[in-house]
């Protein structure tokens, strides 16, 4: 089983929502010329993905998933309502973005004013919905882990693009061929940006025993927490 | 015509009559096919059954059409187990019991404990002899990793096996589900309980070293994956042996 | 296409006119939405390890794109401009939703691998630029064909991008074996001299790179495409 810091780590780098799946690309694109505003889109991702992931989680287990409408009403065990969850997502995404473009206009207007820009972009940002379908179909199941998942989701697709916005900063200088310039040239840096993120996926098993000890001991060693793990102390190995 | 486009009770009444005609016609669209949709989850559910009983000649002549109908053919009962190998359910009864279990929903879900997680089994009739079909589920690299073991009657050794991936790395963890790697298992006599019944760990080691009765050759560049594998096949097989211990007795 | 430029709509120009004609070729090569507008590369790219589920996902692209304009068109007389946005958005969802029940109940091997995919079409730039710039201005039947050029410039690019990393990384174009078999012990074909699938290609970082090549060759050739930086 996964744990939480599992989650959040895997989120942040080896499922990085830009390098593993290409989520927000558009946004990613459009607003990486200069490190200042990837900074502020980024801070907005974070923040709206850490919003309506957990919100939308909400939504998935008491309202539209099958059976989970039984807390209002035994009888509605049987309801299975999500076939709309696309349309449930995208309203919550749109609305929240909405609401928190309102909320921080009025009681913050200096972060207005540094995200104030970013979050009508973000509604349409493939990333959010993205988060949200992630978690329908990675089944996370306790709020804990959704939250995990979801701040991991944002900071990892922060970072990929401020450090694409600083490079395309310095590479305003370089002699690239001309028909690679802007776009061209953007996508090979990603990709490639991509591959070195690709060297993260080994840290995704921070529950693993150690492995390196000598052979002999260790498999034992491992039968035994693995026994433990499922006879939780009732069940005897028969050693 | 003379109404106001821009007024509140025109974009009220627009709006409603939107998500009323959205809403129907997608209820309805959801509910002639949905159907369908679980039978599609069910037959694949038997294909990976079978897969782990038949060979892979055999596998070749099924496909969605005639999967459910093979597997009446071939599986006649189920036993499902609690985590301590007591039985739960068993027989003809078991068969539905098992089937129904989703333990892939079990696993993940961290309000179930692992003690109450509950283990499905498939009893096989194939050329005369008893076979007993154990699906196992884990995590890989990228997302889950799971499979059917097939235990031959002497209810130790491994006769068959079949894995399947959601999304590990192709040609590196992508290649558990490949025949070659099922082969590893079921080609040297592994055995998952020794003569007296105790469960015997499985341990995959690196490409090319594995010899000796339970060492299994992993995959190169899929090392993660491999050690999922091992895990998943370690953990899931326990209470399996204790049935089969108290069974033999 | 040239026979069925009878005019079937009295006065107004024929159903397959040159604009109209153009509605759907622009959008292949000059004014590809991936390459040259830069739209709805997001949901795009983590599916092109097999050609099959970019010929699923293109094909699905195109219908949400050609209906949504559609819809969106027929709509736009009567659509109250201060809920335009929920509308679009709704009408995309519902699109998807619609391809993502149908592929479930007729094509579940390929909605599996599809997974999240399917419903990021939703915030698919192309669509929303499509609706708000296109059929919101137009008439239906242009913007139906509008639609099917958008989608099928997407599906073309994923398409080309799915054959050089299946091809390379797998040996194998839908599933056929072009290299014969590659299974250690019982090699055929290329594989018998030594060849090697090339794993690199099918690690999802190599989709952006081939993107980036396939603009760098479509700017050698169209130098206005060509940025100043």
């Amino acid at each position: 089983m996964e744990t939480t810091l599992d989650i959040f780590v895997k989120a942040i780098f080896s499922e990085n929502m830009i390098f593993a799946y290409f989520l927000g690309m558009c946004s990613y694109l459009a607003v990486s010329k200069t490190v200042k505003t990837a900074v502020g889109l980024g801070a907005a991702v974070i923040f709206v993905l850490i919003v309506t992931v957990p919100v939308n989680w909400i939504l998935e287990n008491y309202l539209l998933k099958a059976g989970a409408l039984e807390w209002l009403n035994p009888a509605w065990k049987d309801v299975d309502l999500s076939f709309i969850s696309f349309i449930m997502f995208i309203a919550v995404v749109a609305s929240i973005v909405q609401l928190v473009e309102m909320l921080v206009e009025k009681f913050s207007p200096s972060l207005y004013g540094a995200l104030g820009i970013f979050l009508p972009l973000i509604a349409v940002n493939c990333s959010i919905l993205g988060g949200a379908l992630f978690m329908q179909e990675r089944q996370y199941s306790t709020f804990l882990d959704v939250t995990a998942f979801s701040m991991g989701s944002g900071i990892g697709w922060a970072i990929a693009i401020i450090f694409i916005a600083a490079i395309r900063e310095k590479i305003r200088y370089s002699h690239i061929p001309a028909p690679l310039r802007g776009l061209g040239i953007t996508f090979i840096i990603t990709g490639l940006m991509g591959i070195a993120f690709m060297s993260f996926m080994g840290i995704t098993y921070v529950d693993e025993p150690k492995k390196e000890k000598k052979v002999g001991t260790t498999m034992i060693e491992d039968a035994s927490v693995l026994r433990a793990d499922v006879s939780d102390s009732s069940f005897k190995t028969g050693k | 015509m003379a109404i106001n486009k821009e007024s509140n009770v025109y974009t009220i009444v627009f709006a409603t009559i939107m998500v009323v005609v959205v809403g129907g016609v997608l209820a309805f669209l959801s509910l002639s096919l949905k159907d369908k949709q679980e039978a599609n989850g069910r037959v694949k559910k038997k294909i990976e059954i079978l897969s782990a009983l038949l060979s892979a000649d055999e596998m070749s002549k099924i496909d969605r059409t005639n999967a459910e109908e093979k597997y009446e053919e071939y599986i006649k009962e189920g036993v499902l187990l609690t985590s301590t190998g007591t039985v739960v359910k068993e027989g003809v009864e078991g068969k539905e019991a098992a089937f129904g279990v989703d333990i892939k929903g079990e696993y993940k879900n961290k309000n179930i404990a692992v003690k109450d997680r509950q283990y499905p089994m498939f009893i096989a009739q194939k050329d005369g002899k008893t076979l007993y079909i154990i699906p196992v589920i884990g995590k890989g690299l990228w997302g889950p990793i799971w499979g059917n073991l097939c235990i031959s009657e002497d209810m130790r050794s491994i006769s068959g096996a079949s894995f399947g991936h959601q999304g590990e790395t192709p040609g590196l963890g992508a290649e558990i589900s490949q025949g070659f790697f099922v082969d590893r298992w079921t080609k040297a006599n592994e055995v998952i309980a020794d003569e007296s019944g105790e469960f015997v760990p499985f341990e995959i080691v690196k490409d090319g070293t594995g010899a000796n009765p339970n060492k299994i050759d992993g995959i190169t560049g899929g090392t993660i994956t491999s050690k999922g594998v091992e895990e998943m096949v370690n953990r899931c097989l326990v209470p399996y042996t204790v049935y089969f211990k108290t069974k033999k007795s | 296409m040239s026979e069925v430029q009878s005019k079937t709509k009295a006065p107004s120009e024929p159903l397959f006119s040159k604009k109209n004609r153009k509605l759907i070729t622009d959008p292949l090569t000059d004014n590809n939405p991936v390459t040259v507008q830069v739209l709805g590369i997001c949901s795009a790219l983590a599916i092109t390890v097999k050609v099959e589920t970019a010929v699923v996902m293109g094909a699905s692209v195109i219908f949400v794109t050609a209906l949504g304009n559609l819809v969106i068109s027929l709509l736009r007389n009567i659509m109250p401009s201060r809920i335009r946005i929920i509308v679009q958005l709704v009408v995309a969802a519902a699109l998807v939703i619609v391809v993502n029940e149908i592929l479930k109940a007729f094509l579940p091997d390929v909605s599996e691998q599809l997974s999240v995919f399917v419903g990021l079409i939703i915030t698919n730039c192309i669509i929303m630029g499509r609706f708000e710039a296109y059929a919101m201005a137009n008439k239906p039947w242009p913007s139906l064909l509008d639609g099917i050029g958008n989608g099928a410039g997407y599906a073309g690019l994923l398409i080309i991008v799915a054959a050089v990393r299946e091809l390379f990384g797998s040996g194998s174009l839908y599933g056929f074996k072009v290299f014969g078999n590659a299974i250690p012990g019982s090699e055929t074909g290329l594989y018998t001299m030594g060849y090697v699938n090339n794993n690199l290609v099918i690690l999802p970082p190599m989709a952006l790179i081939i993107v980036g090549i396939i603009i760098w060759v479509q700017r050698s050739r169209n130098k206005s495409l060509q940025e100043s930086h």
